[in-house]
Parts: C-alpha cells; sequence; structure tokens
C-alpha cells in the first residue's frame, strides 16, 4: 500500500490551511493597526483562498479524479 | 442605519443559511466543505448588497478568527481529556462500572447522555458537554451517531441558565432588565418554564430514540422525575439565584439518578435487544477481546471528577475567580461603517480571553492531572503520551476550518446589518403572528453563532424593542427567545462538529442535523403557538 506523508493526507491539507489563516489574522490585525487597506485585502484573500481548500478538494479535485 | 428592509434584502441575507442547510441536509457534504460555501456567500452578499469595503469584512473575519481560536481552544482540550481516558482503556473501565451501577440500560443511557451532560453544561458548556459526552456513550456500546445526537439534546437545557447563567446575564443586559426588577424576574419565569417544556420533551425522545413506546413506557417515571428536578428547580431557583439555577438541579438530578438505579423498578437487567441507537456487535466484541486495566470505576472518573472540582473552585469562589482573572488579552478593532450607515464600534479588547478562567484551562490541567496519574499508576504505557497530543491534534485540525467558517461567516452577517435585516424583515411583516416566531430568532441566532449566549446578545434588544412596539408583554418574548436559543444549542453546526469530531465521524453534521430538526424545530413551534395564545391574540 501506498504509503502517505501527513501533509499529503486532507488532515495535513486542513492543518496547512489553518497554518495560512493565521497568517492571515496576523496580517489583517497588523493592517488594520497601520490603517492599510492593501495589508486587510491581502489578509482576507489568503483567509478566502485557504477555506476553498476543502470543498475544492473533496467536491471538485477527489470527483474528478474518481471519474478518471 | 439605513439599509433597506425589503423581500430582496432579506432574500439576500438568508441566503446563506439556506445554502448551508441544503449543503448540510440535503447534499450530505461536511461542515468543513459546507461551511466556506456559505461564507463565500455572505461576502459576496455583504460587499455586493449591503455595500460593506474589504476593510470590514476584513476586521470581521478577525473578529471571528478570534471567537472561533477560543472555541478551538476548548475542542483540542476536551478532545486531549477524551484521549488521555482513551489511552488508559478508561472508558472501558466506565462502560463496565457504570453497566453494573445502572444494570437498566436505558437509565445507562439517560445517565451518561443526558445527566453527566447537564453536569457538565452547568459549569462549563461552550460544547464541552457534546465534545466529552460523545466519547463517554460510544464507551457504553452507542453507535457513534447516536452518541453525537443524545448529548446535544442533552445539554440543551442548561444553555440559558448553564455556565453560571452567563446566556442569562447576557439577555438582561441586551435587553436591559434590571437586576432584581419585576421584569427581571419574570422573565426568568418565562424562560425556565419554556426550558422545563423542552427539558421534559427531550427526556422523552431519548426513550424513543432508545426502543419507541416500550422504552418510553419503562422510562415513564425516571424521565418525569429527572425533567422535574432540572426544569422544575430551574424554575423555583431562577426566582432566587439565576447564577446556580442550572447547576444545583443538574447536581441533583446526577445523585437521582443513580438512586433510582436502586429502585425496585431499575434495578434488574433491562434492555432492548434490537434498539437502533446500540452497536451490539462492538460493544459484545470489545467485552471479550480488550483487555481491562486494573483501575476502579472512581479511579477512571478522576479527571472528570478535578474538572468538577477546579471548575467550582475557580467560577464560584469570588475571589479565586477575580484574582485569576486578573490576566486577559483581546485585540482593538477600528470602527467600521457599511455605504448603508450600519456602524461597528471600535472595540478596545475584542472579546478577551482570561485563560485562567476558560473553560479550555480546566479542561487541559484535569487533562494533564489525568495524564500524571493513569501513568503513575502504570495504566499509560510506553509512547502513550506522545499518541495523546499527537491524536488529540490531528483529531482537533479538521473541525477548526469548519470552525473558523461557520464563525466569520455570523461575524459578517452581523456586521454587515445582514442579520439585523433577518430579525426586522420577520417582525415587519408579521405583526403581532410575529410572536410564533420569536423563539426562532433565538433559535437561529444559536444556529449562526453557536451560543445561546451570542444569541441573545444578538437578539435581546431586538426582541424587546419587537416586543415594545407591538404593545405587548416582552418578558413571554424575552422567554422564548433564550428559551429558543437553549433549544437551537442543538442544531448548531459548531457544536455538531465538536461531537462528530471526538467521535470520529466528521463528516456527518448533515445526518445528525437531519435527525435532530426533526423534534426541535416542532418543539419551537409549540412554544411559538404557546406564546402567541398567551401575549399574542
Amino acid at each position: 500500500m501506498e504509503n502517505k506523508s501527513f501533509f499529503q493526507t486532507k488532515e495535513g491539507g486542513l492543518t496547512i490551511a489553518f497554518i495560512v489563516i493565521m497568517v492571515a489574522f496576523a496580517i489583517i490585525i497588523a493592517g488594520l493597526g497601520a490603517g492599510s487597506t492593501a495589508a486587510c485585502t491581502v489578509g482576507f484573500i489568503l483567509i478566502a483562498a485557504s477555506m476553498l481548500y476543502s470543498p475544492l478538494k473533496v467536491q471538485v479535485y477527489d470527483r474528478l479524479k474518481k471519474k478518471k | 442605519m439605513n439599509i433597506p428592509i425589503n423581500l430582496f434584502m432579506w432574500v439576500m441575507a438568508f441566503l446563506p443559511i439556506i445554502v448551508l442547510l441544503f449543503l448540510l441536509i440535503k447534499c450530505g457534504w461536511g461542515a468543513t466543505e459546507a461551511a466556506p460555501v456559505g461564507l463565500l456567500i455572505t461576502i459576496f452578499t455583504g460587499i455586493f448588497f449591503y455595500k460593506a469595503d474589504i476593510t470590514l469584512i476584513a476586521a470581521e473575519s478577525a473578529k471571528g478568527i478570534w471567537n472561533a481560536l477560543i472555541i478551538l481552544l476548548i475542542v483540542w482540550t476536551a478532545i486531549l481529556m477524551y484521549q488521555v481516558g482513551d489511552e488508559a482503556k478508561a472508558f472501558l473501565v466506565i462502560r463496565n462500572g457504570m453497566r453494573k451501577l445502572l444494570p437498566n440500560e436505558l437509565l445507562l443511557v439517560l445517565a451518561m447522555g443526558w445527566i453527566f451532560e447537564s453536569f457538565l453544561q452547568g459549569i462549563t458548556g461552550f460544547g464541552v458537554p457534546v465534545a466529552v459526552g460523545a466519547p463517554l456513550l460510544m464507551g457504553i456500546g452507542v453507535t457513534p451517531l447516536w452518541a453525537v445526537i443524545i448529548p446535544l439534546f442533552g445539554q440543551a437545557w442548561g444553555n440559558t441558565f448553564g455556565t453560571l447563567g452567563a446566556a442569562w446575564d447576557s439577555l438582561a443586559m441586551s435587553a436591559n432588565l434590571a437586576v432584581g426588577s419585576p421584569e427581571y424576574w419574570m422573565t426568568a419565569l418565562w424562560t425556565a418554564g419554556f426550558i422545563w417544556f423542552w427539558t421534559v420533551i427531550a427526556g422523552f425522545a431519548f426513550c424513543w430514540f432508545y426502543g419507541k413506546g416500550k422504552a418510553i413506557k419503562k422510562g415513564l417515571p425516571a424521565v418525569l422525575i429527572l425533567s422535574t428536578i432540572q426544569g422544575g428547580g430551574e424554575l423555583l431557583l431562577s426566582q432566587v439565584n439565576t447564577t446556580i439555577s442550572c447547576f444545583v438541579p443538574a447536581c441533583i438530578s446526577l445523585i437521582v439518578i443513580l438512586l433510582l438505579g436502586r429502585t425496585k423498578m431499575y434495578r434488574e437487567d433491562w434492555s432492548i435487544e434490537d434498539s437502533p441507537i446500540m452497536n451490539r456487535k462492538a460493544s459484545s466484541g470489545a467485552d471479550s477481546s480488550e483487555e481491562l486495566p486494573d483501575m476502579t470505576l472512581v479511579q477512571a472518573f478522576v479527571p472528570y471528577f478535578v474538572l468538577s472540582a477546579i471548575t467550582l473552585i475557580v467560577l464560584v469562589v469570588k475571589p479565586i475567580n477575580s484574582f485569576l482573572g486578573q490576566i486577559s488579552f483581546g485585540f482593538s478593532f477600528p470602527e467600521t461603517v457599511t455605504g448603508y450607515g450600519y456602524v461597528n464600534a471600535a472595540v478596545e479588547k475584542f472579546s478577551a480571553l482570561t485563560p485562567f478562567t476558560h473553560a479550555s484551562m480546566f479542561l487541559f490541567v484535569s487533562a494533564m492531572i489525568g495524564l500524571i496519574y493513569y501513568k503513575k499508576n502504570g495504566w499509560i504505557k510506553e509512547g502513550g503520551v506522545k499518541r495523546v497530543f499527537v491524536k488529540s491534534i490531528s483529531m482537533t485540525m479538521p473541525s477548526g476550518i469548519a470552525v473558523i467558517g461557520l464563525v466569520i461567516m455570523s461575524k459578517i452577517m452581523d456586521g454587515t446589518g445582514q442579520t439585523q435585516v433577518l430579525a426586522n424583515g420577520i417582525a415587519n411583516v408579521l405583526g403581532n403572528i410575529y410572536v410564533i416566531l420569536a423563539p426562532f430568532v433565538g433559535l437561529l441566532g444559536t444556529f449562526m453563532t453557536g451560543s445561546n449566549m451570542s444569541s441573545n446578545i444578538l437578539f435581546g434588544g431586538f426582541q424587546m424593542t419587537t416586543a415594545n412596539l407591538l404593545h405587548l408583554d416582552p418578558a413571554p418574548i424575552l422567554g422564548a427567545q433564550s428559551a429558543g436559543g437553549a433549544i437551537g444549542s442543538a442544531v448548531s453546526p459548531s457544536k455538531i462538529i465538536l461531537g462528530t469530531t471526538t467521535a470520529g465521524i466528521l463528516g456527518s453534521e448533515g445526518e445528525v442535523l437531519k435527525r435532530i430538526i426533526l423534534i426541535t424545530v416542532p418543539v419551537a413551534i409549540i412554544i411559538g403557538l404557546i406564546l402567541f395564545a398567551v401575549v399574542g391574540i
């Protein structure tokens, strides 16, 4: 059986997404403190991208892989 | 606020919730997949229809992440506590010990799924009873799905006056009820009355789940006694001291159920062999194949005794609470305004976390004491400590994304005025008939935020204002708000996730929700109809 490393599993992917969200949180807090809209935008985009990891993987990528 | 309250805006505000429910219930998606979709729709409606700018959305997202982190601390520490017990095989001891103490299986399910959760809700709350209760029920042979559903029902009644009255205090604060005023006591009376009704229904629901009519017949005396102690006791105490009006009846019911196990009616072995909630294969297999540690029932419960003791001491003894509560930290947020003039006031310390009086600290300390105690007695083998921590972290991560998504969603809905439009729209269109939906507003608030306290903060003032606009007595309406909020804690996705995570069935949230709404929604309707009969006609 193929042995996957932790970060190749769904839990690993979600852990990376979680870490990115924490980074985005820090960027937004810093952006709000400095009054920087650019920093807030970057933080917000990072959150949105990380949040989409699970639905895209489970509902799109895995389904396409199954069909193939 | 100049947000136009019309059907279109109302539908736009409701869209994220509808999509979330559709994906969870109809499509069978897990919350980790459904929550981000709901969140994206909320962001879209917030920016394009509610005129929020990117700074406001980013600020509300950051508030959501901070609140979610605080919830996740509880999730992780609750799972850590479970893993400690699991590694030491304490749940096997609890299962066998409780079976001996309560040979009647129905009473055992009531004790482990309702009464113990009530006790935990009385002191901790924040989803801890669900996270801790699910593995305990699985330990006595309940299937994972029902091991999540039963604690969700079991803890709901304690959501308003539990956690030492935190949600009740927030209702009084947001509705401007002066402590000790006649309105204050009258509202407490109505709230406790509606909750008592729910307690009775929940008690019979447990029996129905276990074995339909046959179990209801067997469980009738126990349910009547226990629900009277919990619901009636809370009603009485709500007129004396709202802080302990859940905790005291919850403790009494814990003692009474053990005494009931000694009575003629419940002291014999009794079970329904083909009960749909019991996993007979797993429980009989575990009996024969797994070796039990040399541990007594009391020793197996040590982390839980420690949890109860620490929580009580820190929360009830005022000087200790004040001393430990001195350290707190939170982030400041600037004022944000939508294009419609909906203002989110600046806050100096948003949702400050007081780590030493927080439920996660009680759980963490109890888990560590349990770990040391079990290890000292040789019940945790070589490498067990590392396994406990690794397993707890990898179990927490998947639910983290879902919790973050749901909390950000509720923050953005609140911060862009969508929540206000939802509530105002209902009241404007329905007039006096609105009172039927008053419990639903509370339920909706808890569904969205995962907390009866947050629901009361969100909608307490709104329910008061609406009642005054319609020239109705606000006490029963506020009572229905908080009771609806308490019932809503059973359907809240973020609480469901806590259970599915510790039960190891993450992704089955839709299955859980499908079964729970069959009871919670009709009960909310009945409360609404009672309310309409009392104040609306």
